[in-house]
């Protein structure tokens, strides 16, 4: 499966968001029905809100969705350019340049997870050579991690940790 | 009287939603959204999230530049009703998590609430140090609120209110 296949997955979604940067800088982003434009690397909007009508330029689309648990992720980006349509209306049309899953695989966006160990072990080790990477960059390694009394303060019985303790 | 006065209904969305998107800008100017568990921090009236260090872009994107928003638009795990969508923009601030404060133990907890595997997860002794890079080892963005912005109902089809909050 290639990007291709990652951007079919988009019909499972039942909404998007789509985010752009305004001239003040801030990004913002609203919540809409998409649909991919067949066989092509656009999609169309089904409505789109007041906010984002009159958008062009570089925008993102966000797909996600979990359970009630938090649980059964899945995730992609379609970074791309918001454009005019077709006429008459030119009605915006966003066209993907890139599709970025946060399990950084291309075959799938649903996260790793415990039923399926495989993608488990890709994920920790792509996680931990890029964690790698970055502590060489930071030039220091990370200070001791107080797990425990982590855990006892996430749990209510102790004061909150301020230092690391090993 | 909290550092961050909104109605009602808006709070119980940045407090409630399990997740919110936050739209980070990278070098090229472009946006970047992804779904996070955020916090609100009571005292400082700021909300917090967090990246693992082994997925710190967006990290880097606020610290190049502060400007970020954070959309709730996904209600699913809440238990609220009617609630409204809500768009964030504010300010953040980005430091790597070498202090367990109280703003990051409250994500944390909220995190083992919302997502009980992770917490089970998390205890394991060995488990919590082979993914100490992806649990613990973070970079937190503390975002101080400039414009809230509110679609009643969630429904982006109406006018949206806009509430300044600072800035």
């Amino acid at each position: 499966m290639t990007d291709e296949g990652l951007l079919a997955l988009a019909a499972d979604y039942p909404s998007a968001v789509l985010s752009w940067v305004q001239p003040d800088g801030y990004p913002a982003s609203v919540r809409c029905r998409v649909r991919r434009v067949a066989s092509s690397d656009s999609f169309e909007f089904e409505a789109l809100p007041g906010l984002a009508v009159a958008r062009r330029g570089p925008a993102c689309l966000l797909l996600h969705m979990h359970d009630e648990h938090l649980e059964g992720l899945r995730q992609m980006v379609l970074k791309g350019i918001l454009g005019d349509g077709p006429a008459p209306t030119g009605w915006p049309v966003f066209t993907v340049s890139a599709v970025v899953t946060a399990n950084g695989r291309p075959d799938t966006d649903r996260m790793p997870h415990a039923a399926a160990p495989l993608h488990m072990l890709q994920f920790f080790l792509l996680g931990r050579r890029q964690a790698q990477a970055y502590l060489r960059k930071r030039g220091s390694p990370w200070p001791p991690i107080p797990y425990d009394d982590i855990a006892r303060a996430v749990r209510g019985d102790a004061d909150v940790p301020s230092e690391g303790g090993g | 009287m909290p550092a961050l006065a909104l109605p009602d209904e808006v709070a119980a969305v940045l407090r409630g939603f399990y997740t919110c998107e936050v739209t980070t800008v990278n070098r090229q100017g472009e946006p970047i959204t992804w779904p996070a568990v955020s916090y609100v921090d009571e005292d400082s009236g700021r909300i917090v999230c967090a990246v693992s260090i082994a997925f710190p872009v967006k990290a880097y994107n606020a610290r190049r530049h502060p400007q970020v928003s954070l959309l709730y638009s996904d209600r699913t795990g809440s238990a609220l009703v009617d609630p409204p969508a809500v768009l964030v923009q504010g300010t953040a601030e980005v430091e790597e998590v070498l202090e367990y404060r109280p703003d990051i133990i409250g994500l944390f907890r909220t995190v083992a609430h919302r997502q009980p595997d992770s917490a089970r997860f998390s205890s394991n002794r060995v488990v919590r140090r082979l993914f100490s890079w992806y649990l613990f080892q973070r970079i937190a963005l503390r975002v101080t609120p400039v414009r809230i912005t509110t679609w009643p109902g969630g429904d982006f089809d109406l006018a949206p209110v806009v509430i300044e909050v600072g800035g």
